[in-house]
């Protein structure tokens, strides 16, 4: 079985759940976007350093991001981390002329769809790749035959679909002279309600559906999934870790109904769902 | 000072013609595959060819978008792609994948140019896919002046920036919306503009929020023919502009506006006065407002589109010159939007200064005397005692 990761929301999630879950994902303060919890003061790390923890650096990165990059790699070398998942190729630059004792995951989001790609980042020594949810899952278990990387999964959770460093939402509040304070948006189309967040480092849009890939989760052999707390209840969200922690071929069909019934909005995302690459001209 | 390279998207064979012959260095294309346009028309193998050998007979370039983000399925189809683009003599090829990269670098002789599409916007990102290889960087379109100038600064790589055409609401790459809302793959050339969309913006308790206009991703076009003498002496590479599926009206206009402003510059760089009339020039051509976007730093709600989805349609260009006659100086036009005896309208080509003309007399293609052209495509004859080109267009006066 593969090892299960979430991104806590808080300290109080990372209490209640560190006995059931293997590892978490966890962000750094203005250089994270699509995590729960973003820290500043790393000495947190010293208490789940029993655990697998992966630091994400995930934004799109500027020349003033750069040294705090440098600061926090180095940082980060202190902790007892697994490993470092980023996106912009300025973590990898940076990270390779250091002598860091953590891998470094390449976790570019919509892009770690092949093997031969994630081939050609292990040669540069990342051991581990972070899939993309956009592929299916068909897609990903030929990727398991063929990759060298170690791989990290989504199973569970809302979907990262947009990101920006525009201010989406406040720039539409501020030009019709809108108030608003939530912390947590919400865009609406034909019934369907999807997050939006717009913060400092700029906004982010999560999918509608919630992704419930236990059934596929038995047919993968990964070495980790990530199980994603954004927006849901933590009794719910200990509930469907247990369930992950417990299937079998026994109990798939069971599970898998029980996590459906507990949310409205549950889908299997991509995974059984092949995305279309060529437009006919009469589609 | 090197003066920059004007580079211009073309969707076809028409538009690759059209964009060298008014102006551009280079035009980048899509081929059969692999490219982020999968709804264009795009290039056959044998229509690049034709394609590089006519730009290379202006002493022009073509580049070929190979940027999808790969799935396995595509990985069989590199090699011999690859190959096929370098036996036919493309100058570059404009690539986000490192696979392609590494491929096309080992196999080929091609230039690899990397794709805006990895967002790549700062020092380390550059050297990094310097180090690979790469010739020149599509820089992302957050870059601002400041971040283009360190980076020119700090890595010796060419650079091209975005000068003209529609923005993506989000960072390139970062965008899967269009997998999302209409299962279509904006990563491997499906994207179908759901930032462009209405939606109904709601608050943390899914009350609605609700401006005059619907809440929408879509942010206004970008234009910086006003900053052009700035990034000329930033020593950016190649300025480059948006719109692989935009007619050849909208790529002769902007080509030639871009054109002269570059030239009227590099030639005499103290005597250089910004031209307000290319600018309103511009705007004819376009059906969204425009603004410089994060080159100055401002990406707030003044570069924001909040239209309610209504976009003007452009019926501006009235018709291409397809023949002209210079002993009996009757041109053969095809049309393009209506147009009537008695209309003042513009000529522009490439050679010459934008010519008024009144329309007299029109004549079909049967040689009768007709009165209004109201077909598509319709071919008539108009007597124009200026010389005027193939491929000069008519327009409408304002």
């Amino acid at each position: 079985m593969s090892k299960i990761l979430t991104m806590p929301k808080d300290m109080n999630e990372i209490l209640d759940t560190k006995e059931i879950v293997d590892g978490f994902i966890i962000g750094i303060k203005n250089l994270s976007i699509n995590v729960n919890m973003c820290i500043e003061n790393l000495e947190l790390l010293n208490d789940i350093k029993d655990k697998d923890i992966f630091i994400s650096l995930n934004k799109n990165m500027h020349n003033n991001d750069l040294k705090k990059i440098k600061d926090i790699l180095i940082e980060l070398n202190n902790y007892n981390i697994k490993g470092v998942m980023f996106y912009d190729m300025a973590v990898l630059n940076i990270y390779k002329s250091l002598n860091l004792n953590y891998d470094l995951v390449w976790a570019m989001e919509h892009a770690v769809t092949n093997y031969m790609t994630i081939n050609f980042y292990n040669d540069l020594g990342i051991n581990y790749a972070y899939l993309s949810s956009d592929i299916t899952e068909n897609e990903i278990i030929n990727i398991e035959k063929h990759s060298k990387s170690k791989l990290i999964v989504n199973m569970f959770g809302y979907l990262p679909m947009f990101a920006s460093k525009r201010h989406i939402v406040k720039n539409y509040l501020n030009y019709f002279n809108l108030k608003d304070k939530s912390k947590i948006n919400y865009i609406e189309n034909e019934g369907n309600i999807y997050p939006i967040i717009d913060n400092n480092l700029g906004t982010v849009c999560l999918s509608c559906n919630i992704l419930n890939g236990i059934k596929s989760y038995l047919n993968l052999d990964v070495e980790y999934i990530v199980l994603n707390s954004f927006n849901i209840d933590l009794d719910k969200f200990i509930e469907v870790i247990k369930l992950f922690k417990s299937v079998n071929k026994n109990n798939i069909e069971e599970y898998n109904k029980k996590i459906n019934n507990s949310f409205k909005n549950i889908d299997t995302g991509f995974l059984n769902k092949e995305t279309i690459y060529k437009v006919k001209k009469n589609d | 000072m090197i003066k920059p390279e004007l580079l211009a998207p073309a969707g076809d064979l028409e538009r690759l013609k059209i964009a060298l012959r008014y102006g551009a260095d280079a035009v980048y294309i899509g081929g059969p595959s692999l490219n982020l346009r999968a709804n264009a028309i795009n290039f056959t193998i044998d229509e690049i060819k034709e394609g590089v050998d006519f730009a290379h007979k202006l002493g022009k370039k073509v580049y070929v978008t190979v940027n999808i983000i790969l799935h396995n399925e595509e990985l069989v189809k590199i090699d011999e792609y690859l190959k096929k683009l370098d036996q036919i003599k493309v100058d570059a090829i404009i690539v986000s994948d490192p696979v392609i990269i590494k491929e096309a670098l080992e196999k080929t002789s091609l230039e690899v140019h990397l794709s805006t599409q990895t967002s790549t916007l700062n020092i380390e990102a550059c050297k990094f896919w310097k180090d690979m290889g790469v010739k020149r960087i599509v820089l992302g379109r957050e870059c601002t002046k400041e971040e283009i100038k360190e980076i020119k600064d700090n890595v010796d790589i060419e650079l091209e920036t975005f000068i003209h055409g529609a923005m993506c609401a989000g960072y390139s790459g970062r965008c899967v919306m269009s997998n999302f809302f209409t299962n279509r793959d904006a990563n491997r050339g499906g994207c179908s503009q759901i930032c462009r969309w209405d939606f109904n913006l709601l608050d943390e308790n899914f009350n609605n929020i609700k401006g005059d206009m619907p809440f929408t991703f879509c942010s206004k076009d970008l234009s910086m023919l006003r900053y052009i003498p700035e990034m000329i002496d930033m020593n950016i590479s190649s300025f480059k502009i948006e719109g692989r599926m935009r007619s050849i009206y909208y790529i002769a206009t902007v080509v030639s506006i871009y054109r002269k402003v570059i030239d009227e510059y590099c030639n005499n760089k103290k005597s250089y006065e910004y031209n307000i009339l290319y600018e309103n020039e511009l705007r004819r051509c376009a059906n969204r407002d425009s603004v410089p976007q994060f080159f100055n730093g401002v990406y707030n709600e003044e570069a924001s589109y909040y239209n309610g989805r209504i976009e003007v349609s452009n019926q501006d260009f009235l018709g291409i010159v397809i023949d002209y006659d210079k002993s009996t100086k009757i041109a053969t036009i095809e049309q393009r939007n209506y147009f009537k005896k008695g209309d003042i309208v513009e000529i522009f080509g490439p050679n010459h200064e934008t010519i008024e003309y009144k329309i007299d007399k029109i004549l079909d293609e049967d040689g009768n005397i007709i009165d209004i052209v109201r077909h598509p495509k319709q071919i008539i004859k108009l007597e124009i005692c200026r010389n005027i080109e193939k491929y000069d267009m008519i327009r409408k006066k304002y």
